[in-house]
């Protein structure tokens, strides 16, 4: 009976395939305009900060170190938290040592997974989602400017669940012993890019 | 021989293929396919709801098929005889949160809830996607492109959810993540829009 009812949802699926291949056209007509600008801007904000960058592949890491449920847990906390840090960035709110905290968030999450750290799992929680904050705020003020915001939310939302997910497949070399090696290594270079982010923002480093 | 004998007269007699059926009044199927899956305020709830489809099984997930297009449907044909109603953008715009949630959640929801935000939801975001400007029969086609839409994009996103549960555990995680990704879209998207206000 299952078995059945997956098939009768694949063949819909099918079916419903070519009709929406038929009937993609070129959507010039719509209202909501700025759609690709804000996607694309907000797809590589996150990326284009090698701070942000390497702090997010560091929570899929960590989350693939402490294995279920931290895995799916850590991966989904960040996301929704650093909306409320967008909102207050969003709000013009200003939040001291932003930089200051993104470049703390690569260190800690960075050597937590070089010391192959491993906390009790609402302890782990808080400190990614406490971060989460500040990333969500550095992307949050930046939605006024963008073409079309909801577009930009959805392209770093998008983002920086994607680095997540990177973070977690790198983590998958945990299966072997050589693995956890590459991965604590990773975690070295997430801890040192923090460093010198952090070296750079407090004037340290030119 | 005898059946290439048939169909050089069937090529000589062809006229223009006129295939452009946008301007032979089927512009308002295509308009009203396009309206939904080109506006993100609607394709990102349609995809959760999906997903949603899909976490609550098989029999469920089919039984949407039906009763979201069928939503959508009783929301844009309604909306004409409806004076407008500001308040309806709040639901959608909550939409994004609500949905998000449950597929964070997943499991052990309701088919009750479930039913209700489908309906709920369907019928509001139909009502947004209405174009005050056709009546009659245009009205008709281009709701007809609406419920398609619909069609398509949680027969799609439900069957991909399903086919991912039935998998391995990963699946469940996979969706879960999406989920929360629609939530926080939904925060930002709702906090902006409030805050424009």
């Amino acid at each position: 009976m299952y078995r059945d009812s997956k098939r009768m949802i694949r063949i819909s699926a099918t079916l419903a395939l070519p009709a929406f291949l038929l009937v993609a056209g070129s959507a010039f007509a719509h209202s909501e305009s700025g759609v690709t600008g804000g996607l694309v801007s907000g797809l590589l904000h996150p990326v284009l900060g090698f701070d942000h960058l390497v702090a997010m592949v560091a929570v899929g890491l960590w989350g693939a170190q402490l294995e279920k449920p931290a895995i799916w847990l850590l991966p989904i906390t960040f996301p929704m938290v650093m909306a409320v840090g967008a909102l207050v960035g969003l709000a013009g709110l200003p939040m001291p040592g932003v930089e200051y905290g993104i470049a703390a968030s690569a260190i800690v999450l960075g050597a937590a997974v070089a010391g192959d750290f491993k906390p009790p799992l609402a302890l782990a929680a808080i400190v990614v989602a406490a971060f989460g904050v500040f990333h969500g705020h550095a992307h949050g003020s930046e939605i006024p400017q963008a073409a079309n915001p909801l577009a930009y939310g959805v392209g770093f939302v998008l983002s920086t669940g994607l680095l997540h997910l990177s973070g977690i497949l790198i983590g998958l070399l945990l299966k072997w012993p050589w693995g956890s090696i590459v991965v604590r290594a990773c975690g070295v270079v997430v801890a040192g890019v923090g460093a010198i982010a952090l070296a750079t923002t407090t004037g340290l480093l030119a | 021989m005898k059946k290439l004998l048939l169909v050089i007269p069937g090529l000589v007699i062809a006229g223009p293929a006129a295939a452009h059926s946008v301007s032979a009044r089927f512009g308002e199927i295509y308009s009203g396919m396009l309206h939904p899956v080109t506006t993100l305020v609607h394709l990102v709830p349609w995809i959760a709801m999906g997903l949603l489809a899909g976490c609550l099984g098989p029999k469920e997930a089919r039984r949407a098929l039906v009763g979201f297009p069928a939503s959508v449907a009783a929301g844009a044909l309604v909306a004409p005889m409806l004076p407008e109603l500001p308040w309806v953008s709040f639901v959608n715009m909550c939409s994004f949160i609500a949905l998000g949630v449950l597929v964070v959640v997943s499991r052990g929801i309701s088919s009750t809830l479930f039913w209700t935000c489908l309906v709920v939801f369907g019928v509001s975001h139909g009502y947004a996607n209405n174009d005050a400007l056709l009546v009659g029969w245009g009205l008709a086609r281009y709701v007809l492109g609406l419920t398609i839409a619909a069609y398509v994009v949680i027969t799609l996103v439900s069957a991909v959810s399903t086919q991912l549960l039935g998998g391995q555990g990963w699946g469940r995680v996979a969706i879960r993540a999406v989920g929360s990704w629609i939530v926080a879209i939904g925060v930002v998207f709702s906090g902006y829009t409030l805050m424009a206000l």
